[in-house]
């Protein structure tokens, strides 16, 4: 009879919480948002699928305390990998990846080689858009620090305005372990609400004429252009920025793998299997962290707040620095392109794209918006590694 | 429910913000010279003085230009139809199910093979 009463309170329904059940429902409907609504599912179902496991009562695959530990200075545990996997559950070891900035960089690298650079190399001045659209972190930043944040926290959810996922979770676990999972799943989410969210904030900034502009065609990038500029981007950066190095140079990596043609079989993997795998490891270690504990509470939901403002801040300071160049430069270019500078590849470039053909159907301006696009990813991961220098 | 500290260190804030976003534009603006002069470097390296020399050649033969900017313009309307079609999602999405439908018949004596016309001849 003893054995019957053990085996039913060893029941997880026995010992569920009220905020493990919150987390489970919230789960089921991340989930369904992934599979049904297709918000960015590549990543919101693993992340998804994480949340269900770590929310599972007596189920151990992840144990947030050990975490806590393994950042305090009086523990034993402190900083040591070893001490985490003598008691580690399944997502606990999949979490040392990102704990140690491991996957972010290798999907960064799948991001290079799958990226191509030579609408930015061809109108350099796309840079300069990549730039004013990383006005969303730092102005999120602000707004954060009043609203009582740390300024390390503050940073981090500064950066979901990057719209860069990888670079978000890079930041966020060096600089706020703790608010990984809600900083990750506003990331992935807006990034996802991306053709909702900017739209009208393009629409509202731009007059009917500057959305009808029509961009004269880029210049014709060779292919030696294409293999030098990885290299010296990284050497550049890494140079001025060294915090960057990992993300900008993962990057260029994957690129030069994929624009020197020599390496066919590496680029192949690092776009599809590599890829792929990280991909899987990260969503499901992300989705571990969001715990009853570190979700359900109003840090969070001032995040997602924070995290709409920072994406709008972004697409707004985009589209007001392509109308300032307008003003000085002979040649005129659309302001709807200067969305896209909040990284978001390729999507923020469709949304360009589509806004400007409801203005005008002959207008093409996917390729224009590229440049801004790959720049914003440039923009961001510098952005990621100058907070981390200063905040770190 | 977590209490949120109300002390802002506001110098930092600023100092952080104006530091930050200054050198995301200072680094970004190094880049873009550096992307014009590996422009300029290359295209002197190969492509441009190739090209002014066979300006001349163009000119003194103007009836190959139309041709050359006829062709042009039909692979700009290719892809500009291509991405309006797209765009607008004209193609279909077929399901991508094969399947045979399971026809159910029920049994009549009609059609049974014991009282088939070859059973006649035996």
């Amino acid at each position: 009879m003893d054995d019957i009463i053990r085996f039913f309170e060893g029941m997880g329904f026995m010992q569920i919480t009220w905020g493990q059940g919150i987390m489970l429902i919230l789960s089921f409907f991340l989930l369904y948002l992934a599979i049904v609504k297709k918000y960015e599912p590549l990543l919101l179902l693993p992340i998804a699928f994480g949340m269900l496991l770590t929310n599972l009562p007596a189920a151990g695959m992840y144990h947030a305390e050990l975490w806590t530990a393994f950042l305090d200075e009086s523990s034993p545990m402190y900083h040591s990998y070893g001490a985490i996997l003598k008691e580690a559950g399944l997502l606990d070891i999949m979490y040392m990846g990102v704990k140690m900035g491991l996957y972010p960089c290798l999907i960064f690298m799948g991001v290079g080689a799958m990226t191509d650079f030579g609408p930015l190399i061809a109108n350099p001045k796309s840079l300069l858009l990549g730039a004013a659209a990383q006005l969303g972190i730092f102005l999120t930043f602000i707004c954060a620090n009043a609203l009582g944040f740390t300024p390390a926290e503050a940073g981090s959810i500064g950066i979901i305005g990057g719209a860069d996922g990888p670079t978000s979770i890079f930041l966020t676990s060096k600089l706020a372990p703790h608010l990984l999972g809600p900083i990750a799943i506003a990331a992935y989410s807006y990034m996802a609400l991306v053709p909702v969210i900017q739209p009208p904030i393009m629409k509202a900034l731009t007059t009917k004429s500057e959305r009808a502009i029509k961009m004269k065609q880029l210049r014709p990038v060779s292919k030696t252009e294409k293999i030098v500029f990885p290299i010296a981007i990284t050497a550049i950066v890494a140079l001025i920025l060294p915090d960057a190095a990992p993300l900008v140079g993962c990057l260029m990596l994957g690129n030069l793998a994929k624009e020197c043609c020599v390496i066919d079989r590496l680029s192949d993997t690092m776009q599809n299997s590599l890829m792929n795998i990280v991909v899987i490891f990260l969503g499901l270690s992300v989705g571990a962290t969001a715990t009853a504990e570190s979700f359900l509470n109003v840090k969070t939901i001032l995040i997602l707040c924070m995290g709409i403002v920072a994406f709008g801040c972004g697409t707004a300071g985009g589209v007001l620095l392509a109308k300032l160049m307008n003003l000085f430069s002979k040649e005129k270019i659309n302001p709807l392109i200067g969305s896209a500078g909040v990284s978001a590849v390729p999507m923020a470039a469709r949304v360009s794209q589509q806004v400007g053909q409801e203005e005008n159907p002959s207008n093409f301006l996917l390729m224009h918006a590229m440049g801004p696009n790959v720049a914003g990813v440039i923009g961001s991961a510098v952005a990621a590694g100058i907070l981390l220098s200063m905040l770190g | 429910m977590t209490v949120l500290p109300l002390v802002v260190d506001w110098g930092q804030t600023w100092l952080v913000t104006g530091v930050g976003f200054g050198m995301v534009f200072v680094l970004l603006v190094v880049l873009i010279f550096i992307l014009k002069l590996l422009g300029v470097v290359m295209n002197s390296s190969t492509g441009k003085p190739a090209k002014k020399a066979e300006a001349p050649k163009a000119a003194a033969a103007p009836a190959a230009a139309p041709k050359a900017s006829a062709s042009e313009d039909d692979d700009l309307a290719a892809v500009a139809m291509a991405l309006h079609l797209y765009f607008n999602g004209v193609h279909d999405e077929e399901p991508t199910e094969i399947t045979l439908r399971n026809i159910e018949r029920r049994y009549s004596p009609w059609n049974d093979k014991a009282y088939g016309m070859n059973n006649l001849h035996r």
